[in-house]
């Protein structure tokens, strides 16, 4: 027997599915041409170019307030997941124990975890029937933080340890026959690791906040409370907005380019 | 640091690579370690060292038979391949210096120093991965000799290295002996080298301690037939 909370979900899912559906057709149904249909995307993506622009340049609060939270939601899902990816990535690269290579397994098989997959997961534990129901988290940035949380966690886990298992050995006898002891040990190491482990952190910021499937879930894209870049990209195509979907992807894109040349100029700096 | 070995052994996979029942270092000498490969020279530097643990036994450091927790910081060891920390050279050899809390003008004197004795003057502030072998081998002497440490180990620190820096590294080992008594220990394959370098030698085959004497009288006479092989180049490598 299907549990409730279950049968709920699925029935959600069917009536946006059917929803969408229906939009589309009634949007589209008059367009016979194929060449119509070019001519439109051509025109969207070059009007999405000039709107992302003017939406940059106008100040557009509610845009900028969605920036804002996207950024907010990543930054601090990266921040809670380096605490905890990073010991764990080190622990795992430096120690051998019964059952490593199991968690090695599926900490690899974690790094390609479906958004969707995270979010149903937590949704189905802060739905008001789940065991975290009470706290009543579903809905709000804090879910979709716990959601990312458990998508970049793994990733940030499974690079460390693959950095630290190829170095760490190295790093940890010439640290011990240089007289370092305990923390001076680990801080030689994040010192000598700090390229590659930069790299995991912008890689796991990266799947934060391109990802779409888990913040929806969890976030229900409420506009003024939970809507980020990728919701609201979705909401805009949902709606044919063509052209702001695409100015808002051209934001999000930016904003990947302004984090990649951060690492770019750090790993340049740290060569020479 | 003079060191004793007592029922000293080592297995990997039940297999005994290291077997010294009773053995002795002189402190302030410079001893040589040699031996075919295989026969446990870097294995019995790495007990030494505190970089791998002996199945049996235990090595005391020093006249009070002290444990290594106590000395470990009187250590410092030198290997083949040196692996030298991503920034300048002037911060790699002041490195031991900040971890032991030295202020800094007594570190910017050591290095100074260290850097003028090994002709490094020029290079310090280059960045570490932009030296040669023999650079990064002299500097990785430089930073293991900056604490003045009272047991040196090296491991074949000289292999791949061209001539005109293998004498200037044997020179600073001979130096550095006789003005502070700092006990070395130096892994080699070359016979000729534990001669120039060494005043004591160690003759390890097949983990077990063959032959221990002065340079003079082990490589010139030696008293065990396998140690004579060896010299004579009659054991395989």
């Amino acid at each position: 027997m299907i549990p409730a909370f279950l049968e709920y979900i699925f029935e959600y899912i069917t009536e946006q599915t059917q929803l969408i559906s229906v939009e589309l057709v009634q949007k589209n149904y008059k367009k016979t041409n194929i060449g119509d249909y070019k001519k439109d995307t051509m025109g969207e993506i070059a009007k999405g170019g000039s709107e992302a622009l003017n939406l940059i340049l106008s100040g557009d609060p509610e845009l900028y307030g969605i920036v804002g939270l996207s950024l907010f939601v990543s930054g601090i899902s990266v921040l809670i997941s380096t605490c905890i990816g990073l010991p764990l990535g080190v622990l795992l690269g430096t120690h051998n124990f019964r059952g490593k290579g199991i968690i090695i397994r599926i900490t690899y098989t974690f790094m390609s975890l479906p958004p969707v997959i995270a979010g149903l997961f937590v949704f189905l534990i802060l739905m008001r029937r789940g065991p975290f129901g009470y706290l009543q988290l579903n809905y709000t940035p804090t879910a979709m933080i716990i959601a990312q949380v458990c998508l970049v966690t793994p990733i940030i886990m499974g690079l460390t340890y693959n950095l630290v298992k190829e170095k760490a050995r190295t790093i940890r006898n010439l640290a011990l026959t240089l007289g370092a002891r305990g923390p001076s040990i680990l801080t030689l190491m994040i010192y000598e690791m700090r390229v590659g482990l930069t790299t995991a952190l912008v890689s796991g910021f990266g799947r934060a906040i391109s990802e779409v499937g888990a913040v929806m879930i969890v976030g229900g894209n409420i506009k003024g409370k939970t809507r980020v870049m990728t919701t609201y990209i979705t909401e805009l195509k949902t709606m044919g907005d063509y052209s702001r979907a695409i100015a808002v992807g051209i934001i999000l894109l930016i904003i990947a380019f302004l984090i990649t040349t951060i690492l770019y100029n750090f790993q340049e700096r740290e060569s020479k | 640091m003079q060191l004793f070995f007592k029922d000293l052994s080592r297995e990997y996979d039940g297999k005994k690579v290291l077997d010294i029942p009773s053995g002795f270092v002189a402190g302030g000498s410079r001893t040589a370690v040699v031996g075919p490969n295989g026969s446990g020279k870097s294995t019995l530097l790495n007990i030494v060292a505190g970089l791998d643990q002996p199945t049996t036994g235990r090595v005391f450091y020093g006249h009070e038979r002290q444990e290594l927790d106590e000395v470990s910081r009187d250590i410092t060891m030198v290997f083949q391949k040196p692996y030298l920390i991503t920034a300048s050279i002037e911060k790699n050899i002041a490195y031991p210096m900040k971890i032991r809390d030295y202020d800094d003008a007594e570190i910017e004197k050591r290095v100074a120093e260290l850097c003028d004795e090994l002709g490094l003057t020029d290079l310090r502030k280059r960045r570490s991965w932009k030296l040669s072998g023999g650079e990064i081998q002299k500097v990785s002497l430089a930073r293991a000799l900056s604490f003045q440490p009272k047991l040196l180990l090296l491991d074949e620190p000289t292999a791949n290295i061209d001539p005109a820096t293998t004498a200037e590294i044997e020179r600073m080992l001979i130096k550095i002996n006789n003005d502070f008594g700092t006990t070395i220990i130096f892994v080699t394959h070359n016979l000729a080298q534990a001669r120039r370098v060494c005043n004591r030698i160690i003759f390890l085959n097949k983990g077990q301690l063959i032959e221990e004497g002065p340079c003079s009288q082990v490589l010139v006479s030696p008293r065990q037939e396998l140690t004579r092989r060896f010299i004579a180049g009659e054991l395989l490598y």
